[in-house]
């Protein structure tokens, strides 16, 4: 459940429906709750409006989560280009490079949902150039026909994944990953949590 | 490892001529369609086909009755931009993961001097073999044969009656919250696709089936509405009549329990999608599943949908008007398509055929901000204007 009180209840904004599914995941393993998200429509819309996010940040505790993708070389170079005048309440996080590379590092609870072997997983996705083309391959390789079906897209759809993509990965999210294992295998994403916790110990 | 999704059958090509506003359809299809156009382009039109498919093998149906007094005749049908009276033309591919070829369906119609429908060609062809083509020697000899195809007569349908079967799965709906309220304004209470029989669907579903069915409703209704929460059928005690009542949440620490009655517009629309993607395995059609909802819980519809086919296979086909239906990443170019209506009638396209939607999505653009202003009334800011005088 979440919190009730207006301490420890983070509003949101992130790029899309997993991103959100993955915070969520990430605020109930910390003990925090989740209050409002905002965004879901990609990364543009929040850098326009990340100024009014910061803002209320003022007034209550905020977390966004972007990728980082290709735009800087570092997070701290999106960060400054994003917001140089942090409030005391945002927590804004940069996830290298994708978002995706957070679920890869739970090797082996992502072993255990496509059926494959831990040590086809890479060991340092922070590192990779693509991680959701990477997890897209994975899921070529996965043992059951319809998660395979679901996460690679036909050559012909022009599409990077495969029509069931998000729904499969909203499952892992929410039934498999594990943050604090994943969080030995990505720095963005110990990072993250080691911000988050701070601020709930604040706040409380 | 073998499936029940890859054997499942769907329309994978659709070829028209004259139909409608369509002077010349041929179009491959995927396991999901997602029809675009601006309004009155044509994405009803086009959604008919396959409830004329549909309603030539449905009971109380036949041909006839299809292309008839259901549609207001031949004429109605027939493309206003077609010069003279040619015929019109529906050929369909039907196939599955497994074998892509399985069927063929080809009929061509026009009208006899009583303006009575009548056939000019009907053919079947099995994995590329043709098995029968009509007028045969039979028909020649009696005329009165054409009136009639073959697809829906059984006694000659053996050979094919999975095309048959297969175009009698085909369900489409559109929900109409307020015939679900009051099913005696609805056209009857069985096969209507305005929802006014929604009710008597879930009272004829067995019991254990319909149970489960509204568990797993409950569920996602809950997420949209949460002060729902539980879902009943019931029936009348004194009329027997079929009800659903919900339970919601209220100041009264026992909550309320309302009827259909007093279900929202949004709460009935999208119980009768749930309902649909559940009930039936063949080909569903959707007219704009998005009304009523908030952008919020359209935006997971295509993920709900995918998580149905990859289940069953089904094929999906809907018209939309929504960004946040189109904005899901996994839509292939071609599953999503174009319908402009153009001089010589509507065309129909996938959008990979457009050099500049393909371009703007390779330049990292969503294929709703590529796609939209395609669509959109080319006056459209004059709409504000009417207001002023």
């Amino acid at each position: 459940m979440t919190p009730t009180g207006l301490a420890g209840c983070f509003s949101a904004a992130v790029e899309g429906v997993l991103d959100e599914a993955v915070l969520r995941r990430i605020l109930i393993d910390l003990d925090l709750g989740l209050d409002r998200v905002f965004g879901q429509r990609g990364k543009a819309f929040l850098q326009e409006r990340i100024a009014g996010f910061n803002h209320d940040a003022r007034f209550r505790p905020w977390i966004v989560v972007v990728d980082l993708d290709r735009d800087a070389e570092c997070p701290a170079a999106l960060v400054a280009n994003w917001l140089p005048q942090r409030a005391h309440l945002m927590c804004f996080r940069v996830a290298v490079r994708e978002l995706e590379s957070w679920l890869l590092a739970d090797t082996e609870a992502l072993a255990g949902f496509l059926g494959i072997c831990k040590i086809l997983i890479p060991a340092r996705p922070d590192q990779l150039d693509d991680p959701k083309q990477v997890l897209v391959s994975l899921g070529e390789k996965a043992r059951r026909a319809e998660i395979r079906r679901d996460l690679v897209p036909r050559p012909a759809s022009g599409r990077s994944i495969g029509p069931g993509y998000t729904s499969r990965m909203l499952e892992f999210v929410q039934d498999h990953w594990r943050p604090a294992a994943a969080e030995i295998n990505s720095d963005s994403l110990r990072r993250c949590r080691a911000r988050l916790r701070d601020l709930g110990r604040k706040l409380s | 490892m073998k499936d029940a999704a890859s054997s499942t059958l769907i329309f994978r090509r659709l070829r028209l001529e004259n139909w409608r506003n369509f002077t010349q359809v041929d179009v491959d299809l995927q396991n999901r369609v997602f029809l675009v156009g601006p309004n009155a382009s044509g994405k009803s039109n086009l959604l008919d086909v396959f409830r004329f498919l549909h309603d030539i093998v449905s009971v109380g149906g036949g041909f006839q009755e299809a292309a008839g007094p259901q549609r207001g005749g031949v004429t109605k049908l027939r493309s206003l931009s077609a010069r003279r009276y040619p015929d019109i033309v529906i050929e369909v591919h039907i196939g599955s993961h497994d074998l892509p070829n399985a069927w063929e369906y080809e009929l061509r119609f026009s009208q006899d001097n009583q303006r009575r429908p009548i056939i000019k060609k009907e053919r079947v062809s099995h994995a590329g073999v043709e098995l029968w083509t009509r007028p045969d020697a039979d028909d020649e000899k009696d005329p009165e044969r054409l009136t009639q195809t073959y697809l829906e007569q059984i006694n000659v349908n053996r050979e094919f009656r999975d095309v048959a079967d297969f175009f009698r799965s085909i369900r489409y709906l559109h929900v109409v919250p307020q015939l679900v309220r009051d099913p005696d304004r609805s056209i009857g209470r069985s096969n209507d696709p305005y929802g006014g029989d929604l009710l008597e669907q879930i009272a004829r579903t067995p019991e254990k089936t319909r149970n489960a069915w509204l568990r797993r409703i409950e569920a996602v209704l809950r997420v949209a509405v949460p002060q729902l929460k539980e879902l009943q059928f019931d029936r009348d005690k004194a009329s027997g009549a079929p009800h659903l009542k919900g339970k919601y949440e209220h100041w009264r620490p026992q909550g309320a329990w309302q009827n259909e009655e007093q279900f929202s517009d949004g709460t009935l629309r999208l119980l009768g999608l749930l309902w649909a993607t559940l009930e039936g395995s063949g080909p569903l059609l959707l007219e704009e599943p998005e009304l009523s909802l908030h952008p919020e819980v359209v935006t997971h519809l295509p993920q709900m949908f995918a998580r149905m086919q990859s289940r069953t296979g089904r094929q999906l086909i809907l018209s939309t008007h929504s960004p946040s239906i189109l904005a899901d990443p996994s839509i292939g170019l071609d599953e999503a398509f174009l319908l402009l209506p153009e001089h010589e009638g509507t065309t129909v396209r996938p959008v990979r055929r457009f050099q500049q939607i393909v371009s703007l999505l390779e330049g990292g653009l969503s294929l709703p901000d590529a796609v939209m202003p395609f669509t959109r009334p080319a006056k459209a800011e004059q709409l504000p204007l009417f207001a002023t005088r």
